[in-house]
């Protein structure tokens, strides 16, 4: 089987030449972000990082996590294809965030967001114009009291109204003995137009990454999560199934071939890297990276192949800084950042506090897709080999002209962003789905993309990374084709015809409806 | 405080005598010193599985300094204990205790707060936050209704006797480990016997502390005295004893029964998931001094022998895997028996022969069977918060052989270098049982 991948890999490469290292340029002093992620011990995880649209111009805002300190909605103001620049608001700015997550929770257009803290989470209702209203109690939301650390959402088969499941970390009351002390994650499930009380997800072990991911093609996803071993007995990766109208169930090695890993994990990235239709996983870690490819799709078995070693994303030690001791990564996120048409790699990197035996000078990793299954490291020629530690981030297309750009929160230090300086000679298609009724921004859907003999699929998602998300434009590099042939798996199911979208364009596309031309500015 | 008060609790259970200890501290502060001693080593086992370097041999290392410590921390207080200078290797007479009074667990827990501290100076966050409420919640405990007076001159002693431990430590070869203990720069032998990595993980593709076995033994005359025989002779054919080894390690995994997986869960012993071998070892003398509510003159000398054990089990197993660089079971199956086959373990990251979880076992129980006596019954719940049930034993040897056992069952060890181990490892332990802590 392995063998067959790799057949299919080879075949399915577009090019194979050394992959183009995209150009960055760092505007983090002049581009107007300044929330720093601030706290001790009980921030040593989080500073997730948000990405939407909330002033309906199209440009993705930007929402920083603050720790101990407040945090901080900037909008967007750069002009396209300009210099980057934000406008700081005080929308968002209570304290105790580890991160956020846009979500449309009641879909009435207007971008909610879900605020991840020490103490209890929030809710926030947008109400238009980029401001918000915390939701709780109008949506019966438990927000409880623990230390949040994970997130994801999905609306399960027929229901009009989002289920959340939240990852939580270590009880912070435990002061000697914190080991062993993971509190239970929570799976927030609709009851009618709000939210019912919280189901604990039992056993939970010390999660620091989720994502509802539909790992066999079933149409039902299950909920992957990436738990932190530091801190849990028993413990390790988990996946749980989430039938309709049924309670969670845990994948288990008797009953359903679930095979035990037990890492750091803090965060979870997933794109179809080999190919082969069913999506893949890279999950970070401390000293070691895993990038996880499905071993066999018809044995219907969650059971898969490490292949970080081989793909060359193992990611284990800097590169550059000088610094040799093992890294510690956290954000991870796919994406095409060089528009070659081949899945990069985006991995923040950086100290848990001053663990003498981990590389206190971490750069942030870019792996470029080579096209044979392997990556190659370009973060220090790409200019973002920052050596602040870094915890949250988006790969996002922030001025809107197609040139993937990074925004990267640090613990201590305050965020940085690099603004890509577009290469003309690579071309890109961004499109953003929309839905009328539940879910407006289709999450669950599957974007294929039809190249030569090859479909590749991409989820798309509310949860991953390290407590960071993003939703509106979703960006594909297309190398030098003038156009591509894509389509949409909707969550429903339906399956959207197949439609030919011209390069470098803007595309808004729903269910039964001919591709809408879309233009920033 | 957030101290859990049921830790405390299950510390101070008195249960009935085993053996007629004879306590000789004062009854009252004799349980404080207990306490500290326990609460303290309960710490110390979080701290092994929570801090990166604290691979299997280091953290048999870090138990022996701190069983030396607490030893010596009383002995230079109590004529009834004898001190180990003299008896291990190159370790300075103790400073003495000038004029004026003592309180025990207060000598007690300056001598373990500063030794932990020294020795966990690379752990993480958390356990630094960890070693830091346990020195409040410990200085406290030991020094509450005791005069001012007293207590700084106990603190400052404890210390002392920390100090010259830490001293003598930092000389031996194993203080300080880069890399997570693998080597940056590794070549790999070229026979066709010779380990050869095993995971996928980078930083593996080199062995486990290669120089491990040149360390400083503590009480093992030398290193070499005490090597394993050589193993089988390598022999790819089939029919060959190498190779129906292996094989047997190919057919037990394939046929394993649940109490078998078991078994080797129970003894797997991971670096960074569990407090390692020697820490498991450690955990049961802590549960038996629980159940027999032993007496702080019975555990600290039974926690430093048995580390003395440990320590230089290791450090002579780690002489015998670079002598001989055997390459693990999986790696001969899958070239010449099953190249499907999977053991039930991760396999460690370094040479096969011999085991060093047997080898470390067949010292602990030595030790233990010295001190204790033949068939002393125990039950072992090292493992019962992760999950894997109690487990009763007849004697500290059979502990052993089943410790030895397990590593067949996981797939990550050959029949002989279990039994060899366990051998090597008994040698190594007489030496650390005959050590003399009483007057």
């Amino acid at each position: 089987m392995m063998r067959a991948l790799g057949l299919c890999l080879a075949l399915a490469a577009p090019a194979l030449a050394e992959p183009v290292v995209p150009k960055f340029t760092d505007e983090t002093a002049t581009a107007g972000l300044s929330t720093v992620f601030a706290g001790d011990w009980e921030y040593m995880v989080g500073g997730g990082v948000a990405t939407f649209d909330c002033s309906g111009d199209g440009l993705p805002e930007v929402f920083l996590s603050g720790g101990a300190g407040p945090s901080a909605l900037y909008l967007n103001r750069s002009p396209v294809g300009g210099a980057l620049a934000f406008e700081k608001t005080d929308a968002v700015t209570m304290d105790a965030v580890l991160g956020a997550y846009p979500l449309d929770i009641d879909s009435d257009g207007v971008m909610d967001l879900v605020v991840l803290r020490q103490g209890e989470n929030k809710l926030l209702r947008g109400t238009g114009a980029c401001k918000f209203e915390v939701a709780n109690e109008a949506w019966g939301f438990d927000g409880g009291d623990a230390w949040s650390s994970a997130f994801a959402a999905i609306w399960e088969k027929g229901q009009s109204w989002p289920t959340l499941a939240i990852g939580n970390y270590i009880d912070r009351k435990e002061e000697a003995f914190p080991w062993g002390s993971c509190t239970d994650n929570w799976l927030h499930r609709p009851d009618g137009q709000r939210f019912g009380a919280p189901i604990p997800l039992t056993p939970s072990y010390c999660a620091l990454s989720m994502l509802f991911t539909d790992w066999n093609r079933s149409g039902y996803p299950s909920l992957r999560v990436s738990n932190d071993r530091e801190y849990y007995k028993g413990g390790q990766e988990q996946m749980w199934h989430l039938e309709p109208g049924q309670p969670p169930k845990l994948y288990t090695e008797k009953d359903d071939g679930w095979k035990r890993l037990r890492i750091w994990g803090m965060g979870i990235a997933s794109a179809d890297v080999n190919l082969d239709g069913y999506p893949d996983y890279f999950l970070t870690s401390m000293a070691d990276n895993k990038l996880q490819v499905l071993k066999d799709a018809t044995s219907g078995k969650p059971d898969y192949a490490d292949i970080a070693f081989k793909s060359g994303v193992t990611a284990h030690r800097p590169y550059t800084g000088g610094d040799q001791n093992p890294s510690t990564a956290w954000h991870a996120q796919f994406a095409d950042v060089n528009n070659d048409g081949v899945q990069d790699l985006f991995v923040a990197k950086g100290n848990v506090a001053k663990m003498p035996d981990f590389a206190e000078k971490d750069p942030n990793n870019l792996l470029l897709g080579v096209g044979d299954g392997t990556f190659v490291e370009a973060g220090d020629k790409a200019g973002v080999a920052s050596l602040a530690i870094a915890r949250g981030a988006q790969v996002v297309d922030l001025n809107l002209d197609g040139a993937l750009d990074i925004v990267v929160q640090n613990r201590w230090s305050g965020p940085e962003v690099w603004r890509q300086d577009a290469d003309p000679a690579s071309a890109w298609v961004q499109v953003r789905l929309s839905q009328s009724g539940a879910n407006r921004d289709a999450i669950g859907a599957v974007v294929e993309l039809r190249r030569g003999d090859k479909v590749e699929r991409h989820e798309v998602v509310s949860g991953g990374g390290h407590l960071s998300g993003s939703v509106g434009w979703l960006h594909f590099g297309l190398g030098q084709a003038d156009s591509v042939e894509m389509r949409v798996v909707w969550p429903d199911g339906s399956e959207g015809d197949w439609m030919t979208l011209p390069a470098r364009t803007f595309q808004i596309l729903r269910p039964g409806q001919a591709a809408e031309g879309w233009q920033p500015g | 405080m957030t101290f859990r008060r049921r830790q405390l609790l299950g510390l101070s259970l008195a249960a009935p005598f085993a053996f007629a200890w004879k306590p000789t501290l004062a009854a009252g502060r004799a349980d404080v010193s207990r306490e500290v001693l326990l609460t303290w080593h309960k710490l110390i086992l979080e701290l092994v599985r929570h801090t990166a370097t604290y691979m299997p041999p280091v953290a048999a290392r870090g138990f022996a300094y701190i069983g030396v410590t607490a030893h010596e921390a009383l002995a230079t207080g109590n004529p009834g204990l004898r001190s180990l200078s003299g008896q291990l290797t190159d370790l300075p007479p103790l400073p003495a205790r000038p004029g004026g009074e003592f309180d025990e667990p207060c000598v007690l827990h300056a001598a373990l707060e500063t030794a932990v501290k020294a020795l966990f100076a690379n752990t993480g966050p958390t356990g630094q936050r960890a070693m830091q409420k346990m020195s409040e919640i410990m200085g406290k405990t030991a020094s509450e209704g005791i005069a001012a007076e007293i207590v700084d001159r106990s603190v400052a002693h404890g210390q002392a006797v920390a100090a010259h431990i830490l001293a003598w430590a930092a000389g031996d070869g194993g203080a300080v480990i880069d890399n997570m203990g693998f080597p940056r720069d590794y070549t790999p032998g070229t026979r066709p016997q010779d380990w050869v990595p095993t995971t996928l993980i980078r930083l593996q593709q080199a062995p486990l502390l290669p120089g491990w076995g040149k360390n400083r033994p503590f009480a093992m005359p030398d290193t070499a005295s005490l090597d394993a025989p050589p193993p089988p002779d390598y022999d790819e054919a089939p029919g060959s004893a190498f190779h129906s080894f292996a094989k047997e390690v190919a057919e037990t995994g394939r046929a394993l029964t649940d109490e078998q997986k078991l078994i080797a869960r129970f003894w797997s012993d991971d670096a960074m998931l569990t407090p390692t071998p020697a820490g498991h070892w450690i955990s049961i003398v802590m549960q038996i001094a629980e159940r027999d509510a032993m007496p702080v003159e019975v555990i600290a000398p039974t926690l430093a022998k048995m580390g003395v054990a440990q320590a230089d089990a290791f450090i002579s197993c780690w002489s015998t895997k670079f002598k001989y660089n055997l390459l693990r079971p999986v790696t001969y199956i899958k070239r010449h028996i099953d190249k499907t086959w999977e053991p039930l373990l991760i396999t460690p990251p370094f040479p096969e022969y011999t085991s060093g979880h047997s080898c470390q076992s067949g010292a602990a129980s030595t030790v233990l069977t010295a001190i204790f006596g033949e068939n002393f019954t125990f039950d072992d719940a090292t493992h019962q918060a992760e999950g894997l049930p109690v487990r009763s034993f007849p004697s500290f040897a059979a502990a052993a052989e089943e410790a030895a056992a397990s590593r067949l069952y996981g797939g990550i060890h050959f029949r002989f270098g279990n039994e060899a181990g366990l051998a090597q490892g008994r040698a190594v332990g007489a030496i650390a049982a005959n050590l003399r802590t009483e007057a």
